[in-house]
């Protein structure tokens, strides 16, 4: 038994506590957190959301700032990859609380870390934009996390509307992945359905994530025949291999999600069999977006190297902070109390879409009991031959 | 029925082609490969630059992923684990070097590709029906390629004399050194068959199931299960092995509830190994 | 044998370390990683174990599953004190590790790791479909801190709530390990210890020598699965919730992983490569999108330049030259 090991450790306990002790802010920067899964088949989440926010950050950064009170803030965006664990994640949230003293996160991607991370918020003081969909994360007593995009429970019946008063739609299957955020899709998107009268032929397709041939998972949803499979909450990354695997297996109906998709990953998977896809987007489609959507799209493509949709809703997340602390002025800088006693009034211009009539709020309260979610609009999309094309948009209240 | 014993067939087809690489890797090395996923979805990932970003045809794409990674399972062999058998005192060393091999992999993998799901649609378009199932015609192709891989890796590993020297490696390291074979070299070659065979497999398979930095460890996972289901380090037996795997995944994804599939085939595994640790073709290689 | 000095030497740094940290470290991010770094080394010691008698235990993960949901099940369902909870959970570990290693130990190399690797994945898939019992997917939250510890009215621990959860956690992580380090020590200094090192060369010769080694695997696998329930058992409680992909296989290739850097031949090897790595790939988070490349290459470097571990720099020249200079006994392997 060698005793230097232990010596190390301690040496090493040491040194970061030396190291903790050197992180200083520096004046002027304001510090945004972002965590969420960055490497493993999921990292497309976390990612997006890193250069959603870095690009933004750029764009305010260029032009001179964010203005609070009387004083320009850079803003600088500090990024920790919980590599979808729950310990990374404790450990990530604790770093940016803790270390470099971070006040509002952008993230976690997924609903077990925005769990396991709420005992940290609330000790520390920090405010997130979470993109789990479990609604007690946005409900009393919790109060220090808000839905950065639009859940599954909010856009399943009016997609589902619209299809059966559009579409004649009457009988729906719903395939649905193993996990929490896949479960709580599919218990939303079978009441949506209730709701809408539709008839439900069959929810127990369900696959693990990492699964690469749906042709099993497929074969007995679509030997049924619904007018509408629904693929719920499924990433970017399974879609188009649902996609393929259902209507090579001769299904000829309708398919839909209610998450956002990426055009460019439907058109190199599934191609041509993804036509009439129906899925929810951000405000990044060319006949809705605006001037400022464009050159963040630009903006986007020089920080990440290819345009991703996920990224037309994932910029909601940093504007919409940046703004609230601008308006509720310095003290919300380090303090969130003071930015969380803004949320119920604050209301900005949406600078992404054209149509200036709807503005920027927290909404929610219909929801949540509380103003905890970015009035994202609600954007619903159908991709055809490599883009998508705006079948309506509406909004969450 | 009938759709998923045709399911379990393709199945078994494309991941017969992931187990190859690794089963001969095994035997010529000892080297349970740990970082083969990671080397399939780099076969993916240079198929689908070279014929989508590139726009060359197909054919090249496939070679180019070929080529590629028998040059990365050359390097693998001559500036990793070279050293490490030579200097470790445990031979399991190797595995945990592979392990370490597929992080680092995996991270130039997301850093070079991108994080974004890829896919590479061939101009193969239609569907075949075989009583009530569906086969789509792109499948159907890359079953012929795959079996037609499979093929030509057993004949040369039969008939050709690096492939008996590679067998005989794999009988016998020690005697085989006595004739005067270099060994080094040969280990290179092995490795580098190995890495291709998995760059192969990523190169097909990705026109079928797309690839994205992180699934690596998922199909090294399921080329586990298949090599010791036939019997490590035996190349009938692995693809024994993925047929098995695929007909059960088919037949179980038919029947049972989600991952109770892949529970009843871990757990299936796990007491077939304690009753026959060899596999089902449990002798000796060659 | 170990020398009482040594012993003395070993609790007065476990002590140092226990009170000392959270005097000096004041961030609370770094007592949790180190605290984290600690309750790995315990599942990582666990695993170094089956290393000892000659087999790569890729379970080990799966153990500490089993060992969380115990703890997770017990203490939010039953209302079992989280001290006794977790002592169950080491030994319900324990009882599971034993009824597979009867079943697989006999098997050696690439056959163990892989039925071990197939126990991880079995043991999460059936944690994911265990329904209301496992709380599926979503896992089990909302387990409480420990609470108070009292022996006759005498409060031997006081409830974690009561004072400062994160250095209580700390101390907990810290307490754990060094009693998981002594009971590690112990065993691999006893008569047994040796027989694992002959073990490890020729398990036919060990025999030979009239030793039972198909008891012994068992009680060393045993060992190990235990630790590996204690480990679990202390991150359900610190991180107050439990999930199937808790643990996972890349979770238990990581914990062999730490051992072989460490350098298996070594009791503090576990420990020292589990801090080396985890407390590593904290820091290089300053590296920001390279930082998993940052983590892998010095991995592989590691592994390139000390094939046997951090440790076996120990055995350099320079310290032999030293250690014979003063009297001590050359680096043997194991005490």
């Amino acid at each position: 038994m060698r005793i230097s090991g232990m010596l190390l450790a301690a040496a090493l306990g040491v040194t970061s506590s030396l190291m903790s002790l050197g992180a200083h802010a520096e004046d002027k920067v304001l510090k945004i957190g972002q965590l969420g899964v960055m490497s493993g088949p999921s990292a497309s989440w976390g990612l997006v959301s890193r250069y959603s926010a870095e690009a933004l950050a750029g764009m305010i950064n260029d032009e001179g700032g964010l203005s609070i009170g009387d004083d320009k803030y850079k803003i600088e965006i500090v990024s920790v990859d919980d590599k979808l664990d729950i310990r990374a994640a404790i450990a990530g949230i604790e770093r940016l609380a803790y270390q470099d003293k971070v006040k509002y996160v952008i993230g976690p991607n997924v609903d077990d870390p925005s769990v396991a991370i709420l005992p940290v918020l609330e000790a520390a003081g920090v405010f997130n934009i979470s993109y789990g969909f479990t609604k007690e994360l946005f409900m009393e007593p919790n109060k220090n996390t808000a839905l950065g995009m639009i859940a599954t429970y909010q856009t399943a019946p009016v997609v589902y509307k619209w299809l059966a008063d559009n579409k004649g739609v009457k009988t729906v299957s719903f395939v649905s992945w193993n996990g929490v955020g896949g479960k709580a899709n599919l218990d939303s998107g079978l009441d949506a359905a209730k709701k809408v009268g539709l008839e439900v032929l069959s929810s127990d397709a369900v696959y693990e994530l990492g699964t690469t041939d749906f042709f099993p998972v497929m074969g007995g949803v679509v030997k049924a025949n619904p007018d509408l499979i629904v693929l719920s909450g499924v990433s970017p990354a399974e879609a188009p291999l649902l996609i393929r695997a259902a209507r090579e297996l001769g299904y000829q109906g309708l398919m839909s999600t209610e998450t956002a998709q990426d055009a460019k990953v439907l058109e190199e998977v599934a191609g041509s069999l993804a036509n009439g896809f129906i899925s929810l987007g951000g405000a990044s489609s060319p006949e809705l977006q605006s001037e400022y959507m464009a050159k963040f799209r630009d903006r986007y493509v020089q920080v990440a190297g290819e345009w991703n949709d996920e990224a037309g809703t994932k910029v909601y997340a940093l504007y919409m902070l940046l703004k609230t602390i601008e308006a509720a002025g310095p003290k919300a800088v380090d303090d969130i109390e003071a930015f969380k006693a803004s949320l119920p009034q604050f209301e900005t211009a949406n600078p992404f879409i054209k149509d200036q009539s709807v503005k920027l709020r927290w909404v929610g309260n219909s929801w949540f009991g509380q103003p905890r979610q970015i009035s994202v609009p609600m954007v619903i999309n159908e991709y055809r031959d490599g883009g998508f094309q705006t079948l309506f948009v509406t909004s969450v209240e | 029925m009938t759709q998923a014993l045709i399911n379990g067939l393709v199945l078994g087809a494309n991941y017969a082609l992931m187990a190859l690489g690794l089963t001969l890797i095994f035997a010529l090395m000892g080297v349970l490969n740990f970082a083969h996923g990671q080397l399939y979805v780099l076969g993916g990932f240079v198929t689908y630059y070279v014929f989508t970003v590139m726009g060359l045809p197909f054919v090249v794409a496939v070679l180019a992923s070929i080529v590629v990674l028998a040059i990365v399972g050359f390097l693998f062999d001559a500036l990793f684990f070279r050293r490490v058998q030579q200097r470790s005192a445990r031979e399991e060393s190797s595995m945990l070097l592979a392990a370490g091999l597929a992080l680092l992999l995996e991270s130039l993998i997301l850093l070079g590709f991108g994080e974004k799901q890829r896919g590479v649609a061939l101009s193969v378009s239609g569907v075949y029906q075989i009583f009530d199932a569906y086969v789509p015609a792109s499948r159907v192709v890359v079953f012929v390629v795959a079996m037609l891989a499979v093929v030509l890796f057993i004949l040369f590993m039969r008939h050709t004399k690096p492939g008996r020297v590679l067998r005989a490696i794999a009988q016998d390291r020690d005697v085989t050194a006595l004739q005067g074979v270099n060994i080094a070299l040969y280990s290179g070659v092995g490795f580098a068959i190995g890495s291709a065979l998995a760059g192969l497999a990523g190169s097909l398979l990705v026109t079928i199931f797309a690839v994205n930095s992180g699934m690596g460890t998922a199909i090294s996972i399921k080329a586990f299960i298949m090599v010791m289901l036939g019997g490590a380090g035996i190349v009938s037996g692995a693809i024994v092995g993925a047929f098995v795997l695929g007909m059960v995944e088919a037949l179980g994804y038919a029947f049972l509830p989600g991952s109770v599939t892949y529970l009843v085939i871990f757990v299936g595994l796990i007491l077939f190994l304690v009753i026959r640790p060899n596999g089902i073709m449990g002798k000796p290689w060659g | 044998m170990i020398r009482s000095n040594q012993v003395w030497a070993f609790l007065i740094l476990a002590l140092v370390y226990i009170v000392g940290v959270p005097f000096i470290v004041e961030s609370r991010y770094i007592l949790g990683i180190l605290a984290s770094a600690a309750g790995l080394s315990i599942i990582a010691l666990g695993a170094w174990l089956t290393l000892a008698i000659g087999r790569v235990n890729l379970g080990q993960g799966a153990f500490a599953l089993v060992g969380g949901y115990v703890v997770a099940i017990a203490t939010t369902r039953w209302g079992v004190s989280f001290w006794l909870a977790i002592v169950v959970a080491g030994f319900i570990s324990a009882a599971v590790g034993v009824v597979l290693g009867l079943g697989i130990l006999r098997l050696r190399g690439v056959y163990f790791a892989m039925i071990t690797l197939s126990f991880t994945e079995a043991v999460r898939l059936a944690l994911l479909n265990g329904g209301e019992f496992t709380g599926g997917a979503g896992g089990i939250s909302r387990i409480p801190v420990p609470g108070e510890l009292s022996l006759l009215g005498v409060t031997i621990i006081p409830a974690f709530n009561s004072v400062n959860t994160h250095v209580a956690s700390f101390v907990l992580s810290g307490v754990l390990l060094a009693l998981a380090v002594l009971l590690c020590w112990r065993i691999s200094a006893c008569r047994i210890g040796g027989v694992f090192v002959s073990m490890q060369q020729s398990e036919e010769l060990a025999q030979s020598v009239g030793v039972n080694i198909t008891h012994l695997r068992i009680v060393a696998f045993g060992i190990g699965s235990f630790l590996g329930g204690i480990g679990g058992g202390y991150f359900a409680a610190a991180q107050q919730s439990v999930y199937p992909g808790g643990f996972g296989v890349p979770d238990s290739v990581s914990l062999v992983l730490y051992c072989f850097l460490g350098g298996i031949g070594y009791v503090a090897g576990p420990v020292v490569g589990t801090f080396l790595l985890f407390l590593g790939f904290q820091f290089l988070q300053d590296f920001q999108q390279y930082q998993m490349l940052a983590y892998s290459l010095l991995m592989v470097a590691l592994m390139i330049w000390l094939p046997n571990g951090v440790l076996s720099l120990s055995e350099a020249g320079w310290i032999r030259r030293y250690r014979s200079q003063h009297g001590q006994a050359g680096a043997h392997h194991a005490g």
